[in-house]
């Protein structure tokens, strides 16, 4: 395998695809309980909002912002000539996509703790 | 190619519906959700159109990025044709439900 | 740096593969004395000659032009004639070779090309020139001449091939070194099939298949970019029939003297 930089920015890129489409379409299911109406849409809804799920979000908001991030890369990549600052570009994505994890991660924890 | 301008353009309609859609249901009360703030919310014209339009954005981007991805193996390539199909056959159903769902909400 | 730097004693770790002998690769460790200068192709050699016949390995013109002895050196693709044996020593005095990756080993470091020719073929990359041939030369610009990126000057190496990721999930890929010719081959204003290249390289297993991974550029020893040439093969491809009408409209001057 030849791995580098560029190698773990696709690699990251696609697992965050693939879970993100797991995600998708578990979404689309718990939220599809509105067709069985109020109370089993409450008590699924209920039980993806408990403490340990707040965490899965926390893991979500990282896929999602990574992935958003590196397309944006993609598409910066694609209207302009882009390929001397390649590494740079990798990094600032790595880089702002922690920051906003965290930012954004702490404020889900904030919420919860103070009672949503 | 027109995978790749599939992917290219829902993509950009992604940047902004998924912004919208992250920032409403996790960083602006009520940050419980039960049936009756979604309903609520999606009893509202524009957030049924908003919800619909993003539905379908990311159904598409989802379901061209995992073709492209499975394509990539060689062993997947020479079932192209079935892939793309099985592919858009997922979006239209998983679009009719959905759009259905949100359709439904009313006060 | 001293002299006494250059002139000592490192390992070379060589990835050894008999197909006739051994089940799978294995790592084999020898001992070379550098001397100043030394790049990892005499490096090999000296092993060859003085130490292990049966070291196996491609090589011909020794400075770089043929890109036989392209090979895995620490970790990275490149040309073993091009590389000083001294920069790649790592701290614990080792220097690992090994063949390219992701393609099947025949032995040692002599891996089967098969199908970084055949998709290479599926290009066509030789010009196709106009059949009014001129009494002296073609006429270029300066511009359409900096508009090919010095892609002119690939070798065929295989180190970009042979770095990246998506060869090694599918060798039905085209790859950056045919799409790098293909993109020659488009650019140039001698060539007058740019739109059936352009349908050529858009088929499912061309451009769409680049995912920007970057591996090439770092592989290149002639620096060369298949990635840019790749994004501009997409930008062309969308509007192939405009591209091939100007074409045509440029082959009625390549005789005449470019205007300065």
């Amino acid at each position: 395998m030849y791995t580098s930089t560029g190698f773990i920015s696709w690699l990251l890129r696609r697992i965050s695809g693939v879970a993100l489409v797991l995600y998708l379409f578990t979404h689309l299911w718990v939220i599809g309980a509105a067709n069985s109406g109020t109370q089993v849409f409450n008590a699924r809804l209920d039980a993806v909002q408990t403490p340990i799920f707040k965490l899965f979000e926390i893991a979500l908001l990282a896929a999602v912002v990574y992935h958003a991030l590196d397309g944006i890369r993609l598409l910066l990549i694609h209207y302009f000539d882009l390929t001397e600052y390649r590494k740079t570009l990798f990094w600032a994505v790595f880089i702002v996509s922690a920051i906003l994890t965290l930012a954004g991660g702490i404020a889900i924890l904030a919420i919860m703790l103070n009672g949503g | 190619m027109l995978t790749f301008k599939i992917q290219r353009w829902s993509a950009i309609a992604l940047l902004f519906f998924l912004t919208v859609h992250m920032i409403f249901m996790h960083y602006v009360p009520p940050f419980h959700i039960t049936f009756d703030v979604v309903q609520a919310r999606l009893s509202t014209p524009t957030w049924k159109i908003i919800d619909i339009l993003f539905l379908f954005s990311v159904l598409v981007h989802a379901m061209a990025g995992s073709y492209q991805v499975i394509t990539d193996f060689e062993s997947a390539f020479n079932y192209r044709k079935a892939l793309a199909w099985a592919s858009i056959i997922i979006v239209i159903l998983a679009f009719i439900y959905g759009a259905k769902t949100i359709w439904a909400f009313q006060l | 740096m001293s002299n006494n730097d250059i002139q000592r004693t490192v390992t070379v770790r060589i990835q050894r593969f008999n197909p006739d002998v051994d089940k799978k690769p294995h790592m084999q460790d020898y001992q070379v004395k550098m001397w100043p200068g030394m790049t990892i192709l005499d490096a090999l050699h000296e092993i060859k000659t003085h130490q292990d016949g049966s070291v196996t390995y491609r090589r011909s013109c020794r400075h770089g032009i043929c890109g036989s002895c392209a090979m895995h050196i620490n970790g990275r693709n490149t040309l073993a004639c091009k590389t000083p044996i001294i920069n790649e020593v790592q701290k614990n005095d080792t220097v690992t070779i090994g063949p390219l990756p992701y393609l099947p080993v025949i032995k040692d470091m002599v891996v089967d090309r098969t199908s970084f020719w055949e998709q290479y073929l599926r290009v066509k990359p030789w010009l196709l020139p106009p059949d009014d041939i001129p009494e002296k030369e073609f006429r270029m610009s300066q511009e359409e001449v900096d508009a090919l990126h010095d892609a002119e000057a690939c070798i065929m190496c295989g180190a970009c091939y042979s770095s990246c990721a998506v060869i090694g999930l599918n060798k039905k890929y085209l790859g950056p070194h045919a799409l790098l010719k293909a993109f020659l081959r488009v650019l140039d204003p001698r060539d007058t099939a740019p739109a059936e290249r352009l349908e050529i390289v858009s088929q499912a297993d061309g451009v769409a298949r680049c995912h920007t991974i970057f591996n090439c550029i770092d592989a290149c020893p002639k620096g060369l970019n298949p990635t840019q040439a790749i994004e501009t093969l997409r930008k062309l491809a969308q509007k192939r029939q405009q591209y091939e009408e100007a074409r045509r409209e440029r082959q009625k001057h390549l005789n005449e003297p470019i205007p300065s």
